[in-house]
């Protein structure tokens, strides 16, 4: 049963990936359509890593004792400036793992 | 300059892991908990393992890992999957005049292989045209595949070691991932834009639990971001009366994109380092 499940789910996810790469789907992408799909890039990425910002377990958490936060600004200003992926991954992940130890001391 | 044809595929295969490294990495913590956890909900190797290989999706994995643990009806488990997943449509519709000229095989690879971190790489106007480029996506593409189920793989052989990992801060990796993949590229105010309002919403919808959370913030914020675009045209327009609508170049440039694709026609490496 389990494995009928995980097979039905991997057509699913198969499905939502593939479907509008299919060249015989009748569907033609206009300018202003195309113009508008430009912003999906920043705008589903976004709409992923915030809510795991200030979402703690249901609740809005906007505080300075909240280490996600903390971090999150610090990676926010570093990718700004510096553009690079490793450097910001870098300085998030290290402010990241110190505010939360100081926080919890 | 005069690369051989076999030297600037190697570069191009070599820039697409070291591109995806990063996130390859980040989604460690990520792919040991859905393996960890498929094993502590009683699912035999086997399905822990096909889980990665054939589903291939995070969120959609853990959540239907708890669901199924929980026996939940088949059909919620599937109706789950497919909300969860349901933002792969708009990564298809934006890149389905590139994607759609591609051989089958391409297609199909490419497809499955069309990740939200994929995505995420492929937002250079030229993505996929040319045989340099799809070598640079698939090697992208197909890195992140592999290492996604070595994770899982690990999660599972540790499995039932693990304390319960679900609290332990681990997403934050996949968050400062996208801030690196996303903040760079706010070069305009229209992306800008976009960039606030899908901020604002995804975590307005998150609190209210709404369902389709991700997928409505997208798009709302995609559409307050195309209408900065407008307004700002209008204005510029009203300057320059003789300013060529640049919706029309947008159309030019895509569709002369495919021509290109179609040709294979091989492009310098310079072009795209």
């Amino acid at each position: 049963m389990t494995l009928l499940t995980i097979v039905l789910m991997a057509l699913i996810t198969f499905t939502t990936r593939y479907l509008f790469i299919h060249p015989r789907l009748p569907v033609r992408l206009g300018a202003k359509m195309a113009k508008l799909l430009s912003f999906s890039a920043p705008a589903v990425l976004t709409a992923i890593w915030v809510p795991i910002i200030f979402v703690q377990q249901g609740e809005l958490s906007v505080s300075l004792q909240n280490p996600y936060l903390i971090s999150a600004t610090l990676a926010v200003l570093t990718a700004a400036k510096t553009k690079s992926i490793y450097f910001t991954m870098f300085i998030g992940l290290i402010t990241f793992v110190l505010s939360r130890y100081l926080l919890s001391v | 300059m005069a690369l051989s044809k076999k030297k600037a595929r190697w570069l191009m295969a070599r820039k697409g892991f070291f591109d995806m490294l990063p996130l390859n990495l980040a989604v460690l913590p990520w792919g040991i908990l859905c393996g960890s956890l498929a094993v502590q909900r009683d699912f035999s190797a086997l399905e822990a393992i096909l889980m990665p290989l054939i589903v291939f999706a995070g969120s959609a994995q853990l959540v239907a890992i708890e669901l199924i643990a929980n026996n939940a009806s088949l059909a919620t488990i599937l109706f789950t999957t497919f909300i969860i997943s349901s933002r792969h449509f708009l990564y298809g519709l934006a890149l389905r005049d590139k994607l759609k000229v591609l051989p089958t095989k391409w297609r199909y690879g490419l497809g499955f292989l069309l990740t939200d971190e994929l995505f995420a790489l492929s937002s250079h106007s030229k993505s996929f045209v040319g045989q340099l480029r799809l070598i640079y996506a698939v090697v992208a593409g197909g890195s992140f595949y592999v290492f996604w189920l070595l994770w899982n793989v690990a999660g599972v052989i540790a499995g039932s070691y693990l304390p319960d990992l679900t609290h332990l801060g681990l997403d934050f990796a996949i968050a400062v991932t996208f801030i690196a993949l996303v903040i760079p590229t706010v070069i305009n105010l229209p992306i800008l834009v976009t960039v606030i309002v899908a901020a604002i919403l995804s975590v307005v919808f998150k609190l209210m639990a709404f369902e389709l959370d991700l997928v409505a913030a997208a798009l709302i914020a995609m559409y307050c971001g195309y209408l900065t675009d407008r307004f700002q045209h209008k204005h510029k327009r009203v300057d320059k009366p003789d300013d060529n609508d640049s919706l029309d170049e947008t159309h030019n440039e895509s569709s002369s994109d495919n021509v290109t694709s179609k040709k294979h026609s091989s492009l310098s490496v310079e072009d795209k380092l």
